[in-house]
Parts: structure tokens; sequence; C-alpha cells
């Protein structure tokens, strides 16, 4: 089956160096990758530390499908449910996060165990032999992995293992976990904000130094005013890299302290993970026009009060719904790229990506490399994008 | 507003002209009216935690809430950039706490913003710790629990 969009072949969308407007306003484009990306490719949903104890849970989406991910309250094995109730369909847990050894569907009551398995209802009679109780607990879905306290799912049967899915992007994995003595834990709170634009905005955004020197030269500006040092973007560029890590992730190299956050990098995990700064960063779409964006401060553990404090203050310094840099990048990232994407007519609908295409280098490994100011971040995203949108 | 303030009905004068300030885009008047230990916090998620184990939309020291301030008139905050209009509506206050040198004060809000042409309204409840400094009354602290601090929220940008 070939899907087209109209006259427009999806595959179309994407071409060396550039994507057309429609991936980011056509309400039928983002259907299509509701189910062909977001259901088939391993999604992050939770962090072990969230749902630490027996009998914890957290909810969650994956696409624009509710779920519940468990820790069984007797054998501590992760369950990842679709929330969704086998009789009628209402969903059984309304909390964000929780303990509980059962889930009660408050719509006729029937009632499911923290594994998913449907334990009771009211009034036995009704049902005969056809009705088989086993077959109707909490849909399960089928692939649940865990890199390094990290809980991805994929709606998807068919995926390759989830650490063949991370490839080169593990060890970066790797080293955000290893910053605390005891390990990292994501029990601070979360930054939410919303925009009014697509959701792939904000990942290719998470990526993208190229506009720090503009969109944020005020909060760079102050850094200068008040350290006295006077960051060199040209230079800066010229000596970071971006990598394609494969598979849609990519990596941003920082060279030195931009005083936004801890880490040396920034990570997408494709399609909408992020670690970047002192966060994990998950990006959610609503609709083709209405993205949810959650920051997770990354806590270390074995550390004082004082640090994790001084990590906190830190990033919302920069980040959030009130950050001096978050809020330019809705304005001028989001808001302003939504408005001009309206102007389609004579020729308008690309927007370009090549830049860097001419001094990309290739490793034994596959990884292509280019300097910080180069799109090879959002060209690996689409690369993939492409791959999944168009896969039979 | 310089003076010692005895009543609620002083304190309620200062709370307006607070407001006034934000509406009529005086923020260094504003400003100014924060003593140099002070704190602005508008919690998230939750209204009530340690700051220092949670994170916070805004949690400004003095300094901070200055570069806040100084950015807004910087010419380059493009989250300010078209500018929010607001208003402030201020009520239910209560005094929940006073000595010879300070007074707590809870109000309710209603913070109408207009900003690329959608009018959006943030409620929740405002609790002033006033200091006596000199002859006038400082904000020794302001916290701001959104009603809404648990949900995806829009820019921010504007002073609450
Ligand atoms: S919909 Fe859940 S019990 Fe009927
Ligand atoms: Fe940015």
């Amino acid at each position: 089956m070939k899907l087209t969009m109209g006259t427009v072949n999806i595959s179309d969308l994407v071409r060396e160096g550039a994507v057309h407007g429609d991936v980011y306003t056509d309400e039928a484009i983002f259907q299509i990758e509701m189910r062909k990306i977001f259901e088939n490719t391993w999604v992050y949903v939770a962090h072990e530390s969230e749902i630490a104890n027996s009998g914890d849970y957290k909810t969650t989406v994956i696409g624009s499908n509710p779920l519940i991910v468990t820790r069984d309250s007797d054998t501590d094995e992760i369950h990842v449910v679709l929330n969704r109730c086998r009789h009628r369909a209402a969903t059984v847990c309304q909390q964000e996060q929780g303990n509980a050894n059962y889930f009660r569907c408050a719509y006729h009551g029937w009632t499911y165990s923290n594994n998913g398995d449907l334990t009771g209802m009211p009034f036995q009679d009704g049902y005969d032999e056809k009705f088989d109780r086993c077959k109707m607990g909490l849909i399960k879905v089928p692939r649940v992995g865990v890199y390094q306290g990290f809980i991805f799912a994929s709606l998807s049967e068919d995926v390759p293992s989830l650490e063949e899915h991370l490839g080169h992007a593990r060890k970066y994995i790797d080293y955000v976990v290893n910053t605390g003595p005891d390990g990292i834990a994501l029990n601070a709170g979360v930054h939410k904000y919303s925009f009014d634009g697509n959701w792939k905005l904000q990942v290719e955004n998470t990526i993208d130094p190229y506009h720090l020197s503009v969109t944020h030269r005020s909060f760079f500006n102050l850094i200068a005013n008040k350290t006295g040092k006077k960051i060199n973007f040209s230079k800066m560029h010229k000596n970071e890299k971006i990598r394609d890590l494969g598979n849609g992730h990519s990596l941003y190299e920082l060279d030195g302290d931009l005083g936004i956050g801890a880490l040396p990098f920034n990570l997408i995990i494709f399609p909408n993970l992020g670690f970047v700064g002192s966060q994990v960063r998950v990006t959610r779409p609503i609709s083709v026009n209405k993205t949810h964006v959650s920051l997770y401060p990354i806590m270390l553990k074995g550390v004082s009060v004082e640090e994790n404090a001084n990590r906190l203050r830190k990033h919302e310094g920069f980040y959030g719904p009130a950050g001096f840099g978050t809020v330019d990048d809705l304005e001028v990232g989001f808001d302003r790229v939504m408005e001009g994407l309206n102007a389609k007519a004579n020729g308008a609908e690309w927007l370009e990506i090549s830049r860097g295409m001419n001094r990309e280098e290739i490793d034994e490994d596959g990884i292509i490399t280019a300097t910080s100011s180069d799109e090879v971040s959002a060209r690996a995203l689409y690369k993939e994008w492409r791959r999944l949108m168009t896969k039979e | 507003m310089n003076g010692v303030l005895i009543d609620r009905k002083d304190v309620e004068a200062f709370l307006i002209d607070e407001a006034s300030y934000l509406n009529d885009g005086k923020f260094s008047e504003w400003l100014e009216l924060f003593t140099e230990d002070a704190w602005y916090w508008i919690p998230s998620n939750k209204d009530n935690y340690d700051p220092n184990t949670h994170v916070s939309i805004i949690y400004d020291n003095k300094e901070r809430l200055g570069e806040r301030v100084w950015r807004l008139q910087s010419g380059l905050a493009y989250g300010q950039e078209p500018q929010s209009r607001t208003r402030h509506l201020i009520s239910n206050i209560k005094v929940l706490d006073q000595d010879d040198q300070s007074i707590t004060v809870s109000s309710n809000f209603m913070i109408v913003e207009l900003r690329r042409s959608i009018q959006t309204i943030y409620s929740g409840r405002f609790e002033h710790k006033l200091r006596i400094n000199g002859n006038a009354w400082k904000i020794a602290s302001k916290k701001i629990e959104l009603i809404n601090n648990n949900e995806f929220i829009g820019n921010l940008s504007f002073l609450l």
C-alpha cells in the first residue's frame, strides 16, 4: 500500500536537506505518525525511580494511547498495560502516580490486579463459558524493556531489542546514570509546558545549537555580564560536534559550560526523549498543532542536598514555563514557525535542513559527524521518520 | 506607600500598588519593592514543598529577579515580543501573621493575560511577607500558588 496525502506521497515530504511544511501542519500526517511511528518503535514511558516500590504505578501515554506502568505487587516485575477497561473502555486509573494492588473501574466495577489480570466484576451471572476471564485483562503492551533504569515500551511486537534500538546512544545514557555516585533519580517534580505547535519542533530544537547565539542572546549577554567572559560562538561551533548516532538518535557535544546545565551533551532518543542540561525531556504530541513537554530534573544520588539544589536553580534559570531560555524558544522556535508555515504559496512550502551537508564525516561505525551549527540532528530525525512512515 | 502599615486596608493598598506597577509595565519600580534577601516563588506541581528538593517554575532570589527584569527590558526577550498585557484582580485578603517588623498576608488573585490575541486566565493564591525597612514596607517574599501549577502551562514570561 502506498500512503498518499492527496497527491503528495509521504516519502516525498522529506528530501535531501529539506522537509515539507505539511509534516508540521497536516492533520492526516499526524494521524499516520501516531500509528506508524509511535505505535511501531520503542517509546520511553517511565524511570524506575518513579515506580520504586512494589505496587507503585505511573500513568503515561504512547502516542494517543493512555497507559499504566506498574511494578507488580508480588513479583516486582514491570508491566505496561493500556489504561482502558475491557468492558466499555473507561480509563481505570486516574492518578499520575501512586501505589495500588488493584485498579477498579468506577463505571461498572470490573477490577484488575496491578499486573493487568481481570480479578472480578460485580454480579457473576450474565456471562456463559464462552466468556474467558483470563483473556479479559488490561491489554499488555507487547514489548517492555529497561535500559539503565529507563523503561521503554513498544506497542508493536515487531521491533529489534531495546539495546539494539538504542545502539550507539547507550554509552551516553550510561554516562548520565553514572553522574551520581549512587546513580540518579527523577524524584524532584516536573516542569510542564504546552505550546500550540507540532511536536517535532520541540524535538528538533533539543539539538539545534545554531539558534543559541540568536534566540538566546539575552541569556548569554546576561552570563557574559556576570562572568566577564563572552562566548565566541563562531569558534565554539567549530570545536563542537553533532553526531547522527543512527535509528533517529543524535548527539550534541558541548565545548565547555554554557551555563544551562550539567551534562556535557544533549542527546535525542527517537522519537520523543531527550537528555538536555540537567534534565530528562519528554515531548508528547497532543494534536498536529498542540504539544506537551515534561522536563524531569535529574537528581544525583549520594550527593548533598545543596548540590542537587544548585542543579535545580541552574535548570530553572534557563528551562521551564518561565525559564529565560524556554520562553524565547516557545515564541521564536514554535509560535513564529507555526505562523510562518501558513505561507504555502509560490513554492514556499519547504524548510531547509541542509546546513553542513558539505562537511559531514562518516566513521567506521557509520556515525555521521559535522560541527555544532550544522543540521545533522534534524537530518537524523527525518531519516528515521521517513523510514517508519513509509514502512509497509 | 511609605510609612508603617497597621491594618488590612493598608496592606490592601500596598498589594494594589504592587499590581499596578506590573500592569503598567513599571518593572524597575516593582523590583525596588523587594528586600535584598527577598525571594519570588512560583511552585511547580503542588503548592508546598522544600524548593531544595523539588523543582519550581520560578524560585528567584533578588539577583535572579533583577536579571529577569533586566531581560524583560533588554529588547531581546522574545518570549515577551509581543508583550503580554495583564490585569491583576486581588481579593480575599487575609492577614495570616503579624508582628511589629513584618506581616504575612494571603490573597486570592485572578490575572488576565492577553498575548498573541489570546486571553488567558491565571488564578490562585498569593502569599506576601512584608517587612518594615526604614520607614517603608518591602516585600521579603512573594509566593504564587497557581491553581494550574500541575498542568501543561503556556509561556509564563510575564511577571505575576
Ligand atoms: S466500563 Fe469498566 S466496568 Fe464497565
Ligand atoms: Fe533554545
